[in-house]
């Protein structure tokens, strides 16, 4: 508790003003349950907290065994649990750090923060800086832990999506002017990350940055030719890399080649079977004794579902809808507030975690093709949880200075 | 493209175009049905599809493992162990899961007793099982579980011990590294002893650790107890004796085998050269022979009593009856037989006693060939007396209608006929018996067995144990067989071995006697194949083999003696042999 009022002090002396006051007021309320938190939306933070709280439960349950059984984590079986959940506790700290900035700074800031993540997405591909694991080069060796830019991306893109949306309003008619920009950086950003590569942070950016263009309003045909060309292109793309197109049939048939290509899938798919509805209880997953890869990261809603049962599942899709709704909500919110670039960054951010937790579970449950994707707020990995916190923690303030407003402070 | 251009003088263009309120509805609307996508799905793998992914599930870590059961122990009759199961484990890797520092190599390699080179070769090897190395004592393997290795798996097995070693080996035989019986009792008797593995189904991880006992499917069944007929205390001085024999004459190999006349239990079988049964490296095939079982060899004289048994029982002849065996030569057809001595005319009962091979012939002749094969018949020559064990030989005894008149001739003395040693040694039971047959038996008998094949009247069958007693006795061919304290029958066998159509100048020496030859209780059977070290003629060379084995096993047996304490053996100085008698 001393931690917070040092914390809403040194953010009342910084934030000269009377925000600034209001704003640590709100902190405080945040950290105090007691007190009804009416400046803040109920619904988005007990789904966030669910959300966060049972993946840490998950994560410690789908990692234990290969914790415990691997030479790399020294055999302890804590070893996943502990870093989730000081990167939880850092996203925590960084949420309640992002919250503290207005709208307006974030807004000024999206387009330097969008490059400081295109120069992130260059250095991490120069050979000796960026950190190879499993044959993809993603991660940023910070001293003790390891920064991934793509996951900040996902937040960048939706932030300058939001505003280029904003600063191009009367263009968004336009397909050279309003779309075409737009597209070619998107490409870009495209082009860095398949170079990773890191082809579901691509999917996930395209669909923040064209789903906040949609909701900005771009021209319907445009968006439609847009549409059928990404399909044609993604089908050409998958048509031309072997490696893909396998990966495509793999997750139509997995017991095809169960033991070669679909064997994750199968064994994801047999999680959920043996879960049925209410699971074979927490901890008595057989799957993540190393029959399933990447338990505690890309499929731990395999576990979930394994050790919950179809309640488990429901819960955990009840939650992201009610996350996802909030978040949309706050946007619309915003929007009629005239607040543009508010309502587009929640939109973009409800669109985020609504696309990649979808993306995720499809690919769990083999409705989708397998493509390296976390579960959002639940998988373990530092840099998605962290820039997961602060998404929430902007959605909350956009929704903050939505209420402000309409209680006549702004 | 919209052409239309945006350049208007409000001060805030989003009056003019908004930002249509049906998009993120849309959006809405489209997440919300993907949302219930998954829940449907879910539905389906978890509610409607679920067998079908939990059997999937159940091959991939479902395992049926074996619980092995326990052989069972055998015994000799007075219950001895001779063969038990002890428990062993035997050390398995998955080598694609195994990952051994230098150190836990060496200590791992060190308690296989392999050293490290070999270890590596095995775990290099492109499977995804592979035996380290099996049988491993207990100690050893709690051992290499504390090392706590990957990938490195045991597994409970049970090895079998054989108590008796060497001494035992013919009769027992050994099991498999996978504990099926491959010799001797262990395969004869292998449906009783071997237990019946039960099954359990378990859950196991990727790396092969068990974490869920499912359901036992079959309790293990024990293997059942089996008691055999074999005494050891005479077992092993079988054993002592045929070794010393072996020494003295510098053999190249011997047998013997002691029955109970009374039951026609197997009481002793041994076997020389043997093996070690818990040591079964660098074994050769000799040592593995079981020659008193699958051995034929041609008796020789042995064989003469039966003849002039039938001969008597008949009334062809008395034993007092005359025959005249000068010259000592006798042509039959284009060969001629001959005695090695002349022996002039002789009784039945001498020419037993001396061994007449011209007096035997004489005999047989009052017989047709069909009359003389039924008789060898009856006594189970020519055929397998199936104990049982494995290899046993039938012996040659070729059908009457083939016979010529030399070959009857000969084969009333043993010669153009071959036997086994424990056939000739059930034959002579007809005599020790008072001319009842029964079938041999291994195991333990609770009752003796009753209604025996009739080969002899019993009036016959003590003629020709006097016969035997005399042939054994000073005058006989055979003094050596003479055992202080107990009256004893036999006769002596010195047969030319037969190797491809020639025969040659190696010997078998062979003797048969039964003791106490008033109230008969044992048989014993003695061959010595080859002796070189100068003498070879059976009463030689086999007969102080059946005294020394007969004098101890009746001691053993507590029989009660039926001759006075004469030292007899004391007339005789070692060296002071008779062999000159000797015949054929």
């Amino acid at each position: 508790m001393k931690f917070v009022t040092a914390l809403s002090g040194w953010i009342s002396s910084r934030n000269t003003g009377g925000i600034g006051s209001d704003t640590s007021r709100a902190v405080n309320r945040l950290m105090r349950p007691q007190t009804p938190a009416r400046d803040l939306d109920p619904l988005l933070i007990w789904s966030a907290a669910a959300l966060l709280l049972i993946g840490l439960v998950m994560v410690y349950s789908s990692s234990i065994a290969i914790a415990e059984g691997s030479k790399f984590t020294g055999y302890q079986q804590y070893y996943f649990v502990i870093r989730h959940a000081i990167f939880l506790a850092i996203g925590v700290v960084g949420g309640l750090m992002a919250f503290q900035v207005t709208m307006r700074q974030w807004q000024q800031f999206a387009p330097l923060l969008f490059l400081a993540g295109l120069a992130l997405l260059v250095i991490v591909l120069i050979p000796g800086v960026g950190r190879e694991v499993n044959g993809a080069q993603r991660w940023l060796p910070l001293g003790p832990v390891n920064l991934q830019p793509s996951e900040l991306m996902k937040l960048f893109a939706a932030l300058y999506a939001a505003d280029y949306t904003v600063r191009k309003l009367p263009d968004m008619g336009s397909f050279r002017r309003g779309f075409l920009p737009m597209a070619i950086t998107i490409v870009l950003v495209g082009f860095l990350l398949l170079r990773e590569p890191d082809f579901g942070a691509f999917v996930v950016v395209a669909a923040i940055a064209f789903g906040v263009l949609f909701l900005g309003g771009i021209n319907v045909r445009v968006f439609v030719l847009l549409a059928i060309v990404a399909v044609i292109g993604l089908a050409l793309l998958v048509w031309l890399s072997p490696y893909r197109r396998d990966r495509l049939f793999g997750f139509m048939d997995p017991w095809q080649d169960a033991f070669g290509k679909g064997y994750q899938l199968s064994h994801a798919l047999i999680a959920f079977g043996r879960g049925e509805w209410f699971g074979v209880g927490l901890g008595a997953s057989v799957e993540k004794l190393f029959y399933l890869p990447e338990a505690h990261t890309d499929f731990l809603l395999a576990v979930i579902a394994e050790e919950l049962g179809f309640v488990g599942v429901l819960t955990i899709v009840v939650l992201f809808a009610i996350l996802v709704h909030r978040a949309m909500m706050i946007g619309r919110e915003a929007i009629k507030l005239e607040r543009y670039f508010s309502g587009l960054v929640a939109m973009g951010i409800g669109l985020w975690i609504g696309v990649q937790s979808f993306i995720n579970m499809g690919v769990n449950t083999g409705l989708l093709p397998t493509k390296g994707l976390t579960l959002p707020l639940m998988s373990f990995g530092g840099s998605g949880i962290v820039a997961n916190c602060i998404a929430l923690a902007i959605l909350l303030r956009v929704d903050w200075e939505n209420r402000q407003v309409m209680r006549g402070r702004s | 493209m919209s052409k239309q251009r945006t350049v208007t003088f409000n001060h805030n263009p989003l009056l003019r175009h908004g930002l249509p309120a049906w998009r993120p509805r849309a959006v809405m609307l489209g997440l919300m049905a993907c949302s219930l996508a998954l829940i449907g799905r879910a539905m389906y793998l978890q509610g409607v599809n679920n067998e079908f992914l939990q059997a999937k599930g159940e091959s991939r870590y479902a395992r049926v493992l074996e619980v092995p059961a326990t052989r069972g122990r055998v015994t000799d009759r007075h219950g001895d162990m001779l063969a038990v199961s002890t428990p062993v484990r035997s050390i398995w890797a998955i080598p694609t899961d195994v990952n051994l520092t230098p150190p836990d190599a060496r200590k791992l390699a060190g308690l296989l007793e392999m050293d490290v080179q070999e270890l590596n070769r095995r775990l290099a090897a492109g499977r995804d099982f592979v035996y380290l190395k099996r049988q491993v004592s207990p100690e050893s393997a709690q051992q290499i579980a504390d090392l706590k290795l990957a990938g490195v798996h045991q597994q409970q097995e049970y090895r079998r011990y054989y108590p008796g070693g060497e001494v035992m080996a013919h009769v027992l035989g050994f099991t498999g590294v996978d504990d099926k019986g491959q010799e001797g009792v262990e395969l004869a008797f292998d449906g009783t002893l071997a237990g019946k593995a039960g099954a359990r189904r378990v859950i196991r991880d990727r790396r092969g650790q068990i974490i869920e006992d499912v359901e036992a499917i079959r309790a293990p069944r024990d293997g059942q107890d089996l008691a055999l007929s074999i005494d050891a205390k005479i077992q092993y001085l079988a054993y002592s004796a045929l070794r010393q024999a072996m020494q003295t004459h510098k053999a190249k190999a011997g047998a013997s085998v002691v029955l109970d006349a009374r039951t026609g239990e197997v009481l002793a079988l041994v076997n020389a050269p043997t093996y070690n049964p818990n040591n079964r490296s660098n074994l050769s095939g000799a040592q593995l022979r079981n020659r008193v079982l699958t051995d034929v060899y041609e008796p020789g004289s042995i064989m003469k009593p039966f003849i002039v048994g039938l001969a008597l029982d008949r009334g062809k002849v008395q034993p007092g009856t005359i025959i005249d065996t000068s010259p000592g030569r006798m042509t039959i057809g284009r060969a001629t037989i001959s005695d090695s001595h002349r022996n002039g005319a002789l009784t039945v009962a001498q020419v037993i006693q001396k061994s007449s091979n011209i007096g035997t012939v004489k005999v047989a002749m009052h017989f047709s060939p069909d009359e003389m094969w039924r008789l060898y018949d009856d006594l189970g020559f020519g055929k397998p007396l199936n104990l049982g064990f494995p290899g046993e030989a039938g012996g040659r005894l070729r059908p009457a209608k083939t016979w010529k008149p030399i070959e009857q001739a000969t084969m009333s003395y043993g010669h153009g006929v071959s036997v086994s040693l424990i056939q000739m040694a059930h034959a002579y039971l007809a005599f020790a018996r008072d001319g009842e047959l029964v079938p041999l038996s291994l195991t333990r008998l609770d009752a003796p067995p009753v209604g025996g094949k009739r080969i002899f009247s019993a009036a016959t069958a003590r003629e020709m144990r006097g016969m035997l007693e005399l042939a054994s006795g000073p005058g006989g061919t055979a003094p050596k067989a003479q055992v202080a304290g107990y009256r004893v029958a036999g006769k002596t066998g010195t047969a030319i071995k037969l190797e491809g159509a020639h025969y040659t100048n190696k010997y078998v020496s062979s003797y048969v006697g039964l003791a106490p030859a008033s109230d008969p209780r044992l048989i014993v059977a003695v061959m010595i194949d080859e002796p070189s070290a100068g003498q070879y003629y059976g009463g030689a060379v086999a007969a102080p083999v059946f005294a020394q084995i007969t004098e101890g096993a009746l001691r053993a047996l507590g029989v009660a003696p039926d001759a006075p304490l004469v030292p007899l053996q004391l007339a005789q100085k070692q060296g002071a042999v008779v062999p000159a008698r000797e015949n054929m």
